[in-house]
């Protein structure tokens, strides 16, 4: 079973069509970048595969079951978690503190008055496993919103993972970082990678990421599906060097 | 321990230890008793709006409704029910708490400037009503003919009425009783979605929290808190009258929450205690108070939008 | 009885009008700049003062044009000073600003001109009845309706019509876009706040002639303006004018059965409308909310 088949999704926005016809499968455990050029449609397709827009046509399967109708906060609780290219998190609050009421909600806590003992150290527990997967531990205590811009991307990563997702969706996890930071992410990325079953699609501008960690890399072109393949595949693909990589050279 | 944990004890300890010997410090500084029960029930009327201002991020700017239905409804229990003082506050709670439960859920999908706009309003339907029923609440001259009664544990009574220190700790204890839970609510999972919503509703929304839902019990929440202090502060005039209703007053509580420091959990405490007393003395020597009062709002909002406590602690919450 | 509607009818119009006017204004400014102004009310006595100071001089038509101009200098001035450094912050710091203006003006009043009522002096030819069956119906009534009517028709051409309107009208619905175009919208928010505080001071001068003056005068209106707007729906100009003579005119048929709810029944609109149409009545989704 893949962890997740896309078939004929189309979206439009009146007489824009921002997806068209797009089917891809994704199997379990699997690192897919999809790319392309800006208003290819990157982001809407996430939109519709985390429930953000409705499709105007097509379906969405999630782990063989089909979620089309199913609303964004339902298909969190499936085990679906993705950040957004505009970082969202809570600002004053510290990175415990963001991490804690992801771990909180995901494990149906958010209308508790109070937690019983055990409850809180399996919590807890969550919340220290979730900032070590991401290198967060000794930045607990600091207000997200203060932290260094790449340090917040991780923040957003980290509490998507305390929902302990089986299919993670990153927009663009390296948008606007310097070197460094985005050999941190990347870093971040392939440990997420390695360790377990974690399904990941990646958007991402960066080439050098995307063919650094992809199994396999989707591309797309003004709604369409222009190609999919390994890495080397999409390098030599003759149609996507002039609808992409050419333009970006 | 952490050294910020003991700082935090330290200064809990010091709030309440202030409150506990006001009746005794209070007097060196000009104050008096009564004035002093009237600053906590202020201050937890403040702390209520901020309960949902400061710590869900949404605004209603009519919250003197819920405070006023407590009033008269703790009133007129005390004058045509039951002369007990627990049977006044509890009716009075319950019925400004629910009326505002019910009237939340018909604004609770309405955001920011609207939402504000929507409650300003909707209290003042309840203004008009305590303003035109005669009969019943006695239009503007206000609701008289009901005293707190003395506290009647069997053995012995406590009486509230001629003591006036005997009823300033009744009030402390309501006080207490009201900010533990409130402070207990907010510590919890339930509190912390709370606080998520006021920091990014989009993500709250996202993470699974039904936004509006938590809104609504947080609004209902608040309502309750505010019919509270509205029914005690019944008590402290024995008197209640239709200005307790009015916007002006739902104004009043949000330029303490504002003054004192919305994000904290003291703030509105301490913006109560400043507000109440600057408008007692002030409306004692001059007439042109309302003047001086509108010059403090705009100073605050122009140059202390952080509130007094908000500066002192840059940017940090919960 | 006919005679009894009929009256009622036309005085909930002219008092409907009258709400739409003070909520016109507010609307405009709440639109584009994102303020509940509380001060409005303030803004109205201060032009129906103004008016009353003027008349002795120039007339109470030169009363009528020249104090709403006044009555806008004064506004952009307080815009320019204070309203100003608060956009872009939480709406929560501008209410509580023109919250604590209120409270200034009204005091301010008091203290100048005194807590009693002042006439505004009105041309006798104003004030005689249209005819001894409407006895009712003075000039001063008509006149009143007619100037809202056409004061209102000119705002709705110059929305439309002219390239500041059309900017006006833009930057309601997209303010980020209207920047990004190069338009100045400080000076489109000055601007747009004067033409509200224009209609504020406007009402302030004929609510003088009909009623007389008081400090408090513009409180009373405050409310019936914020529930025309949201009878009406946040974000529509229309909607605040047919919200404000809906309210009138219900108020004024209530008024014949039942005249101690004539107040009421604008609450139950409001309470209705927001039932059945949580938008008001001419409000689209994804405004303002």
């Amino acid at each position: 079973m893949s962890a997740l088949e896309v078939e004929h999704l189309t979206k439009r926005f009146g007489s824009l069509v921002a997806v068209h016809d797009i089917s891809l499968t994704v199997e379990p455990g699997e690192l897919r970048a999809v790319i392309g050029p800006n208003g290819a449609g990157k982001t809407t397709l996430f939109n519709l595969v985390s429930g953000f827009f409705a499709p105007s046509a097509g379906s969405i399967l999630f782990d063989g079951a089909d979620i089309t109708g199913v609303p964004a906060h339902r298909r969190v609780g499936l085990g679906m978690a993705r950040t957004f290219q505009i970082t969202e998190i809570f600002p004053e609050l510290t990175v415990f503190e963001n991490i804690r009421i992801v771990a909180e909600v995901a494990a149906g806590y958010r209308l508790r008055p109070w937690l019983n003992r055990s409850e809180k150290a399996e919590l807890r527990g969550r919340i220290d496993e979730t900032l070590a997967l991401a290198a967060l531990s000794g930045k607990a205590d600091r207000v997200v919103g203060e932290l260094a811009h790449g340090d917040q991307r991780v923040a957003e990563i980290a509490m998507a993972l305390a929902l302990k997702p089986n299919l993670l969706l990153l927009d663009e996890p390296t948008a606007g970082m310097g070197d460094q930071e985005t050999y941190e992410i990347t870093q971040l990325i392939r440990r997420l990678h390695k360790a377990g079953k974690l399904t990941i699609i990646l958007i991402e501008h960066d080439m050098r990421v995307v063919f650094h960690l992809a199994d396999r890399i989707t591309v797309l072109d003004q709604g369409r599906l222009l190609a999919e393949g390994t890495p080397q595949e999409i390098a030599a693909n003759a149609a996507v060097q002039t609808a992409y990589l050419g333009q970006a050279a | 321990m952490t050294a910020d944990q003991r700082k935090h004890l330290a200064v809990l300890a010091a709030i309440w230890a202030a409150l506990l010997f006001a009746p005794y410090w209070m007097p060196f500084f000009g104050g008096y008793t009564a004035l002093g029960s009237r600053v906590l029930v202020l201050g937890l009327g403040a702390m209520s709006v901020n309960f949902l201002l400061g710590f869900t991020g949404v605004l209603s700017f009519g919250h003197a409704a819920w405070f006023g239905l407590g009033a008269y409804a703790c009133g007129l229990t005390l004058k045509h029910i039951a002369l007990s003082t627990p049977l006044g506050l509890l009716a009075g709670t319950l019925v400004g708490g629910v009326a505002g439960a019910l009237l939340g859920a018909l604004l609770v999908r309405r955001r920011g400037i609207y939402f504000a706009m929507v409650t300003i309003a909707f209290g003042q339907v309840f203004y008009y009503i305590a303003f035109q029923w005669l009969s019943l609440t006695g239009g503007d001259d206000g609701l008289r003919g009901f005293a707190r009664q003395p506290l009647d544990f069997g053995l012995f009574q406590i009486d509230l009425l001629h003591n006036d220190i005997y009823f300033y700790y009744f009030v402390l204890f309501c006080f207490a009783v009201a900010v533990g839970l409130m402070a207990f609510i907010l510590g919890s999972p339930f509190g912390r979605t709370m606080i998520a919503i006021r920091e990014n509703e989009r993500r709250a929304r996202f993470l699974g929290i039904p936004v509006e839902l938590h809104i609504w019990i947080a609004f209902a929440l608040s309502c309750f808190f505010m019919a509270f202090a509205g029914s005690l502060y019944a008590l402290v005039n024995n008197f209640a009258d239709p200005r307790m209703l009015h916007y002006s007053l739902s104004g009043d509580f949000v330029i303490m929450a504002v003054m004192g420091g919305m994000r904290t959990f003291w703030g509105p405490l301490l913006g109560a205690i400043v507000f109440v007393v600057l408008q007692d003395y002030i409306s004692s020597v001059t007439v042109n108070w309302m003047s001086f009062i509108g010059l403090l709002i705009v100073l605050i909002v122009l140059f202390f939008p952080r509130g007094f406590l908000g500066m002192l602690r840059p940017r940090r919450t919960a | 009885m006919l005679e009894l509607i009929f009256f009622n009818i036309t005085n909930g119009l002219i008092v409907g009008a009258f709400y739409a006017l003070m909520a016109i204004g507010l609307s405009l400014i709440l639109n584009l700049s994102g303020v509940i102004n509380f001060a409005h009310g303030g803004f109205l006595v201060i032009g129906g003062y103004l008016a009353y100071v003027l008349t002795p001089y120039i007339g109470f038509w030169g009363a009528l044009i020249v104090s709403p101009f006044l009555t806008a200098i004064i506004g952009v001035a307080v815009e320019w000073l204070l309203i100003r450094r608060l956009y872009g912050r939480d709406p929560l710091y501008s209410l509580l600003l023109t919250f604590g203006l209120a409270f200034i003006i009204e005091d301010g009043t008091r203290q100048i001109w005194g807590a009693n009522g002042l006439p505004v002096s009105v041309p006798p030819a104003l004030m005689s009845a249209l005819s001894s069956r409407f006895f009712f119906i003075t000039g001063y009534r008509m006149f009143m309706v007619a100037t809202v009517a056409i004061v209102v028709v000119l705002l709705f051409v110059l929305l439309r019509h002219t390239r500041v309107g059309v900017r006006i009208r833009a930057g309601t619905l997209d303010l980020e876009t209207v920047a990004a175009l190069g338009i100045n919208v400080r000076a489109l928010r000055s601007f747009n706040f004067a033409v509200g505080i224009f209609l504020a001071g406007l009402a302030g001068v004929l609510a003088g002639g009909q009623l007389g003056l008081e400090p408090t005068m513009g409180d009373g209106l405050l409310m019936p303006s914020f529930i025309a707007i949201i009878v009406g729906g946040v974000g529509s100009l229309t909607g605040t004018l047919v919200g404000g003579l809906l309210i009138g005119v219900a108020a004024g048929l209530t008024a014949v059965v039942f005249p101690s709810a004539s107040d009421a029944v604008m609450y139950v609109i409001m309470a209705i409308v927001l039932l059945v149409r949580p938008r008001g009545l001419f409000g689209e989704e994804g405004m303002l909310t």
